[in-house]
């Protein structure tokens, strides 16, 4: 134990520099990051803290385990490396594994640097902390402005653990309780800031009790009461005039409707009864968190795409890896982008350095465009495109600082005069942090994407469609008389400005439905896949880009979850849970639905029901489709699951029940037309 | 910690969800599984949610020179289940590690065996409770409460009412000789040489106290020796050498239980693929359950079309090759390596063959039968899977199960497709638990 503490002092005395430097340079780069506190952990607290979501204090529940064991297997694999780990929270906890090499925990700290900043800037996470505006400079990020995530974790797991120890309630409960809310975790609305939702004494309910008392009070055989006061005329009497349906607008956040509405169903009694506090506490927590953890959700392929951008700005282009670590910095890289499948990392990183590259391009073209002589039709045969790339290369010193200490203008905006004058005092190893002598400016022609040896040829690619947009809009077109004059006034400093922006308003969807072009997807060979049903497997189906778009936001739109809305909460005057999937083409998983119906149906305790649209195949069409070799065509149709605390029936509903769920303006079906029957 | 008690809840959780073990031995991906490890895949143990259809969503992906059309495999991996409702059985899948001996108590309870491994090589000898005796021995372990015993049983076998056959000299006529008859006659275990000298001792006017036996019988009762030693106790226990017994250390054999198992399979041209498959999922749940019962599990995989040779297991299933088929050839090599390497006085042997039950003419009753009854083992059993029921000449099995009708150490199981796998098992599980 002694001995395992003073090698994590010693590591942590090892990573103050790293982490200290890690934070200025971020703030060079332009970043405001909540400030990040770092802890050493071994290997099993890292493990530990994976399985719950990046934080100490979790409720009791299984699904940890479950995490836990799935890390650990991982790890096994993996040669038992994890490496980041940082949660949204002011401060923000980053964790850093005692085993880890140092390249790892250099790679790790840049990293954790750049989701801090896209944490305390991105909008999105703004929703749960009320934040009004994001803060401009890193120290104007508010020591108490934050989501207080690890607070308030560490409260829900207390208040779930007292309730739980509670003699009176049975833990094995309140164990499935917390599994019927998860199963809904995604049904908020996360587009809207969180509230609490204060369950509402319902008048209705009141009035009826009135009349059961009333009744009582009338003495009235069993034999009349039934025939004449039925439970329906009882309803009635509380409800004033007609059946009253709510919510009037369909309303997306489920669990927030079975918080204010929702009731328990009682075995014993064999009907609906009050949730109990603790159940409604639950209920609330949960939401709570699930309004947390949404907007990292939301921003996966931006905030992993964002940190790799700026670890990878760190650690090679600025040196922040040692020459020793560097090799093993480039393994891990490879390791994590390289990880199969569809990658939000890889997507994210590539497509902000397709943002980069687009936005400097477009500056550069800007300036070009101005040039006299040169328009859209003759840019490419104007154009000397390697005389060009050979201009906006940045001057030696700025590339070797170091080696240019003596020469270097302190009057020069690329020049951190302060900087300068410390690093000719030695008052740092200039070697290592030549960064110190320069400006925001300064590094960013220092890192101008367009010189870089992967991006040659991108200014040349420019397609004359491009050019023709952007002449379109410009007004000044003759203003410089040599392409010269014309690229010394490139703003450098475009680039990276506007990358701030956008990680600032944008979340995954609106990110790639407005970045995501036809070049990007040759550029990094992207598809679309679609099934088959002739084969009877998966087949790339398209690689236009508005396809792989499509099959991208439906793969981030609403947590790449089908869209399930509460509908109404009196359906059929009798108090049935009516849920609607706004169906977007691409059908439910009816087998998931039937048992999250069953889930619902024990917090609504009523009978609970599911609008949604199915595709048939009709086994005709089926075989002339095989036969022929092509797809057969579906058939939408409308149904109804219903789950009444026994059964679950489907039932076939006329199209004009469904007609309003079914979107006519979006259609992710990426299936080429010739593939038809 | 709290994540200890989430994870043994999780444990909890997965064991209820585990894949019903028949189920998985069925129609489950066995090829996960490794020797020592099975596999078990656990059922949903993700939350149910509202998601897409899996197959209805597709999806994208990244790689070079895209065709549209290409075939891009499965992109979930895991859910191997192509039929069927995809909303029961989708998640991922995690799997639930269990050893052998686990699978096989778990074969146990579902399918109601109890096989019981017999013991057979012996691999130690070592001393076990003080519970053998010897004649000689450190004086610390003597085992006196049996010495006491024995002296007396001794006492009480050499003891006698002295005084009442000291009574009998004084009847009337009788002398030494007459007393010793009449003694003997009474089972008193009393010396020739005792009653001389008593005789010699009586003054002789005592000589004719009783005028006849009557008399004496009238007036003296013989005393028992247990009631006397209960009136005067024992005075004396006689120890005798002989009785010592000395505890000495019982020597326990430690058996192994060791078992071989010679999986033969036919992989003649008429093994096609189905067949193959059937034999691999009826073999390995067998292996996996006499390795969990062993201490000690062999296997030997003979391959065999018209000849026979011994392969590696991770080629067994999948070899094909053309040729004919005589399944003697496959038991001529299995008794040659039994006899060489797993001599039946150290091992337990089962000799498991499978295939469509074609075979040579005259084969199955000239050789192969000879050889089964031949061959000593636990259990020789056919397997015969034959997907599309029975072909004409394919009559192994039919001739193998008539041939040994009710021996205890045969079986032949018949598949036909999963669903009989089960059944199989059982069938030759069962047919040696008969035998023990």
């Amino acid at each position: 134990m002694i001995d395992d503490r003073i090698a994590a002092q010693r590591i942590a005395a090892e990573l103050e520099e790293p982490v200290e430097e890690a934070g200025n340079l971020a703030e060079k780069l332009g970043l405001t990051a909540y400030p990040v506190n770092y802890w050493i952990v071994d290997y099993d607290e890292m493990n530990e803290l994976i399985a719950y979501g990046g934080f100490q204090d979790r409720y009791p529940h299984w699904r940890w385990g479950m995490q836990y064991d799935r890390q650990q297997k991982q790890g096994q694999f993996l040669g038992g490396k994890a490496f980041e780990i940082v949660n949204n929270d002011n401060p923000a906890h980053a964790f850093l594994q005692e085993s880890n090499s140092m390249a790892d925990q250099k790679a790790v700290i840049t990293h954790v640097e750049a989701h801090s900043d896209f944490f305390a800037n991105n909008e999105w996470f703004g929703l749960f902390t009320d934040r009004e505006t994001a803060p401009g400079e890193r120290s104007e990020v508010h020591p108490l402005e934050g989501p207080d995530a690890a607070g308030m974790l560490a409260r829900h797991a207390e208040t779930i653990r007292e309730i739980m120890a509670d003699p009176d309630v049975d833990r094995a409960e309140v164990e499935k309780w917390i599994d019927h809310v998860l199963c809904l975790e995604d049904n908020i609305d996360q587009h809207v800031p969180y509230e609490p939702v204060e369950p509402e004494a319902e008048a209705a309910e009141l009035d009826t009790a009135d009349v059961d008392e009333q009744l009582d009070e009338l003495d009235l055989s069993e034999e009349v009461r039934r025939q004449v006061f039925d439970e329906e005329w009882i309803d009635s009497q509380g409800e004033g005039d007609g059946p009253v349906s709510f919510p009037d607008e369909p309303q997306k956040d489920v669990i927030g409707f079975l918080l204010k509405h929702g009731k328990q169903y009682d075995d014993d009694a064999e009907k609906a009864v009050e949730m109990t506090d603790w159940q409604r506490e639950i209920l609330e927590i949960l939401r709570r968190e699930a309004y947390y953890f949404a907007p990292q959700k939301m921003t996966k392929v931006m905030n992993e795409g964002w940190a790799s951008y700026w670890e990878s700005v760190m650690m090679v282009d600025e040196g922040f890896a040692g020459d020793d670590e560097f090799v093993t910095y480039a393994d891990h890289m490879s390791r994590v982008l390289g990880s199969g499948g569809l990658n939000p990392y890889k997507l994210g990183l590539e497509l902000w350095q397709y943002i980069e590259n687009s936005e400097n391009r477009r500056e550069v073209v800007e300036r070009l465009l101005r040039v006299e002589g040169i328009a859209w039709r003759n840019f490419h045969e104007t154009v000397d495109f390697e005389a060009i790339q050979a201009t906006l290369e940045p001057p030696a010193w700025l590339v070797d600082v170091p080696g240019h200490l003596d020469d270097i203008d302190p009057e020069d905006p690329r020049v951190d005069a302060d900087g300068l004058a410390a690093a000719r005092d030695g008052e740092f190893d200039v070697e290592a942090y030549p960064w110190k002598v320069l400006t925001y400016e300064g590094l960013c022609e220092r890192h101008y994407s367009l010189v870089r040896p992967q991006n040659r040829g991108f200014l040349a690619r420019v397609s004359p469609e491009e050019l023709e947009r952007v002449s379109r809009y410009m007004f000044d077109d003759e203003r410089y008389d040599s392409v010269d004059a014309a690229l010394a006034d490139v703003e450098y400093t475009r680039g990276w400005d506007r990358m701030r922006e956008i990680r600032q308003s944008h979340n995954d969807v609106t990110f790639i439905d407005a970045f995501l072009t036809q070049e990007f997807v040759d550029d990094n060979d992207y598809f679309t896949y679609e099934y088959a049903h002739k084969s009877g497997d998966y087949r790339v189906s398209s690689t236009d880009y508005e396809d792989v778009k499509k099959k991208l936001m439906l793969q981030f739109t609403n947590f790449g979850k089908p869209t399930v809305v509460v509908e109404d909460g009196n359906f059929d005057n009798a108090g049935e849970l009516l849920l609607a999937h706004q169906y977007n083409g691409v059908a439910l998983d009816i087998g998931q639905a039937k048992e999250t119906l069953k889930r619902v149906f024990e917090l609504w305790g009523r009978p609970v029901n599911l609008l949604t649209i199915v595709k048939e195949y009709d086994e005709h069409d089926l075989e002339v489709a095989r036969r022929r070799d092509r797809e057969p065509e579906a058939t939408e149709v409308g149904k109804r699951i219903r789950y009444d605390g026994e059964a679950v029936t489907i039932t076939d509903v006329p199209w004009e029940a469904v007609e309003h769920l079914a979107a006519t303006d979006v259609d992710y079906d990426t299936t080429p037309e010739e593939w038809l029957a | 910690m709290g994540l200890r008690d989430d994870l043994e809840r999780y444990r909890e959780v997965g064991e209820q969800r585990r894949q019903d073990l028949a189920e998985f031995i069925q129609y489950g991906d066995l090829g996960r599984s490794r020797a020592d490890s099975v596999q078990i895949p656990i059922k949903i143990i993700d939350l149910p949610e509202f998601a897409y259809d899996q197959r209805d969503q597709g999806g994208v992906g990244q790689g070079e020179g895209a065709e549209e059309g290409d075939p891009v495999g499965q992109p979930e991996p895991g859910d191997g289940d192509e039929d069927g409702d995809p909303g029961e059985e989708s998640g991922d899948h995690e799997y639930y590690e269990m050893d052998p001996e686990e699978f096989a108590q778990e074969l146990d309870e579902q399918l109601g065996l109890d096989l019981d491994p017999k013991g057979k090589k012996v691999i130690e000898e070592k001393e076990g409770d003080f519970t053998d005796i010897t004649r000689t021995g450190p004086s610390s372990t003597l085992d006196f409460e049996r010495l006491f015993k024995e002296g007396l049983k001794r006492k009480m076998a050499m003891d006698f009412d002295e005084e009442y056959v000291r009574e009998a000299l004084k009847i009337d006529g009788w002398g030494p000789a007459t007393v010793y008859e009449w003694a003997r006659g009474e089972n008193i275990p009393v010396s020739r040489a005792w009653i001389e000298d008593t005789y010699a001792d009586i003054p002789s006017e005592e000589r004719a106290s009783y005028p006849d036996q009557e008399a004496f019988e009238d007036a003296v009762e013989m005393e028992s020796t247990a009631k006397r030693i209960r009136r005067e106790g024992v005075d004396q226990i006689p120890f005798r050498r002989e009785d010592e017994r000395y505890r000495y250390p019982e020597i326990v054999e430690e058996r192994e239980k060791n078992v071989v198992v010679v999986n033969i399979r036919d992989v003649s041209g008429s093994m096609r693929q189905k067949k193959r498959e059937l034999v691999e999922r009826t073999f390995t749940p067998l292996d996996w359950y006499l390795t969990g019962k062993y201490d000690n599990a062999e296997f030997v995989y003979i391959a065999h079309d018209a000849e026979a040779w011994q392969v590696e297991r991770e080629e067994f299933f999948g070899i094909r090759s053309g040729g004919g088929t005589r399944i003697s050839s496959a038991y001529e090599l299995a008794a040659q390596i039994l006899e060489e390497q797993y001599p039946w006085s150290e091992w337990n042997r089962y000799v498991f063959a499978a295939g469509d039950s074609e075979n040579s003419s005259n084969d199955t009753e000239d050789h192969v039968i000879p050889m089964m009854e031949e061959i000593p083992a636990n259990l020789h059993a056919y397997v015969e899977t034959q997907p599309s029921g029975n072909a004409i000449n394919a009559t192994h099995a039919e001739e193998v199960e008539r041939h040994f009708r009710g021996a205890d150490n045969v079986a032949v199981a018949y598949v036909t497709g999963p669903d009989d796998v089960v059944d199989a098992i059982y069938e030759i599980l069962s047919t040696e638990e008969d035998d023990s």
